[in-house]
């Protein structure tokens, strides 16, 4: 059984905006895929519809075989906080440390003082910032602000690890960086659904490539593959 | 709340988590860790901000304190006045032909009655004499032929005897004129309290609404300053219970550094209303020392106080999570 399943989706906003048009895709688990497009493609709603920030108008999400629009808004947290989001504008508490910020998903899920120590400094050792444990974000660079953001969401060890344009304010070089942190993570056995509008990058990446044109997907490729 | 831990050696060998079931004492542990750093982290933000911090406590405690000092104004009123009644007197008025041996006999009956403490007897000499000192009218006795004022009887009562039986049965005694006994002023006393306990009552939920709405807006500009991050909190799975327990510890601390700061107001009203008591209750020829609250209902004027907070909270909270609920 596929770990995320899109059947038939549609998304209308409010405003008579068709955001997404009929789509159907699925992923496995351990899979690593990139959702790209151009501005206004739709791939923010599908990461939204996952993450239940959006419920589709037509079709279904099913993840683990679940129909995402039968949760209650009670239940958004829960599933939440099987997910693990990166965010374009990292999203991170200022004022709080590295730590504090990697520590909160976990105080979140009720996870033990003991473990939320271990789980967080073994995450922030993964995008190689342990040694700036104590440090507040505010004296991070743009980049290293980002692989927190990615420490914050592997350290919920996700069922899906999403990510909404994760390199759209760094460089070149830094994006690169940031995307092999990406597949570093998904080699490890977690999946990961990145949407980003840079096909260069996501094309040198060599995985499975889903294309957004207009709220339609158009293109299901591997590039250099089947 | 999700149930998600995993005893692991390394996150790398765990990539995609599942809920799992953890014991009982792992749960308690979770729970009480959660609570801990929700009520300090809230504490520190109260101390984070000193000045518009007291500036709430201050205002809350001064709503709390003024239905308590009009409370206990009214506790101790009630105390003197029932310290009057307890040494009420009927006045019996000897037949202004009645003669020493005659005033005797009728006292001597009213001695054996038991409903009575203590009699004192004022021969019409004696009313003469003390009418001379209180109206002044030195020169129009003199120019009476006799002594108008008659014998009077004062006649104590105990605590459990009933005023009007009494003026009945002293009525029927031989030799007697009239019986004076004044309930009208005790009744209209009580009728006063009874309107002050009211009127204090009314004020207590009056201002207990104004506490409410004082800590409420306070939680809201705090969840206000904060609402980038409750957003994060909510981005990440925080639940609606999560995000809002660190607002009611808020509304709860305030409200017990209010009912404090309240019950420590209080305390310096009785110091400082205590001389000005005394002299005027010297003045009647008595003693009455002021009397605040009991240990108990000073514990539970702070358990109100702290609950107010803890509500004011909960409801702005709660009416902010409703309007900002993602994917709802």
């Amino acid at each position: 059984m596929p770990l995320l399943t899109f059947e038939n989706v549609s998304k209308r906003y409010a405003s008579g905006q068709d955001a997404l048009r009929d789509i159907s895709f699925s992923m496995d688990a351990g899979e690593m895929v990139f959702l790209t497009g151009h501005s206004g493609a739709g791939k923010s709603t599908v990461l939204r519809l996952i993450h239940v920030a959006e419920r589709a108008s037509r079709g279904t999400v099913l993840l683990e075989g679940r129909n995402l629009a039968q949760i209650r808004p009670r239940g958004i947290p829960a599933l939440r906080r099987r997910l693990g989001m990166v965010f374009q504008d990292h999203r991170l508490l200022l004022d709080r440390s590295l730590f504090d910020n990697l520590a909160l998903p976990l105080i979140m899920a009720g996870v033990s003082r003991g473990d939320i120590g271990r789980r967080v400094r073994a995450a922030l050792d993964r995008v190689g910032l342990l040694a700036r444990e104590r440090a507040l974000p505010t004296a991070l660079s743009a980049g290293e602000q980002q692989r927190v953001g990615i420490a914050r969401a592997i350290v919920v060890q996700p069922l899906l690890l999403l990510a909404d344009e994760p390199t759209g304010n760094l460089d070149p070089q830094l994006a690169a960086d940031i995307m092999g942190l990406f597949a570093t993570v998904s080699a490890q056995g977690t999946t990961v659904l990145v949407a980003s509008h840079d096909l260069h990058l996501v094309r040198k990446m060599g995985k499975r490539v889903l294309v957004l044109e207009q709220g339609r997907l158009i293109d299901d490729f591997r590039p250099g593959g089947a | 709340m999700n149930r998600r831990v995993r005893s692991t050696t390394a996150l790398n060998a765990e990539p995609a988590s599942k809920p799992m079931r953890r014991s009982f004492g792992e749960g308690l542990n979770a729970w009480w860790h959660a609570h801990l750093y929700s009520a300090l982290s809230s504490l520190g933000r109260l101390t984070g901000r000193p000045a518009s911090s007291a500036l709430s406590i201050g205002v809350m405690a001064v709503a709390l304190a003024l239905p308590l000092c009009l409370w206990m104004a009214l506790t101790n009123l009630q105390r003197l006045s029932g310290s009057v009644e307890q040494s009420r007197q009927i006045s019996v008025f000897m037949r202004i032909d009645a003669d020493a041996a005659a005033v005797a006999t009728t006292a001597g009956l009213v001695e054996k009655l038991p409903e009575v403490r203590a009699l004192q007897v004022q021969t019409p000499e004696q009313g003469l004499v003390d009418f001379r000192a209180l109206a002044g009218f030195d020169e129009a006795l003199d120019l009476l032929d006799s002594n108008p004022i008659p014998a009077v009887l004062r006649v104590e009562l105990k605590d459990q005897a009933d005023p009007s039986a009494m003026q009945a049965t002293l009525s029927a005694l031989p030799h007697v004129d009239a019986v004076n006994y004044d309930a009208a002023w005790q009744a209209r006393l009580d009728a006063w309290l009874h309107f002050g306990q009211r009127f204090s009552l009314t004020v207590a939920v009056l201002l207990g609404l104004g506490a409410l709405l004082v800590v409420g807006n306070s939680v809201r500009l705090a969840i206000d300053a904060r609402a980038d991050e409750i957003e994060i909190m909510q981005l990440l799975g925080g639940s609606d219970a999560f995000i809002r327990r660190p607002y009611l510890y808020l509304g709860g601390w305030m409200g017990f550094l209010a009912g404090a700061t309240a019950l420590g107001i209080l305390q310096a009203v009785l110091w400082v209303m205590q001389p000005s008591v005394t002299a005027l209750v010297s003045t009647y020829g008595g003693g009455f020392q002021l009397q605040g609250l009991g240990i108990l209902h000073a514990v539970g004027i702070w358990a109100l106080a702290a609950s107010l907070g803890w509500l004011g909270a909960w409801l702005a909270a709660g009416h902010w999570l409703r309007r900002h609920r993602a994917g709802s």
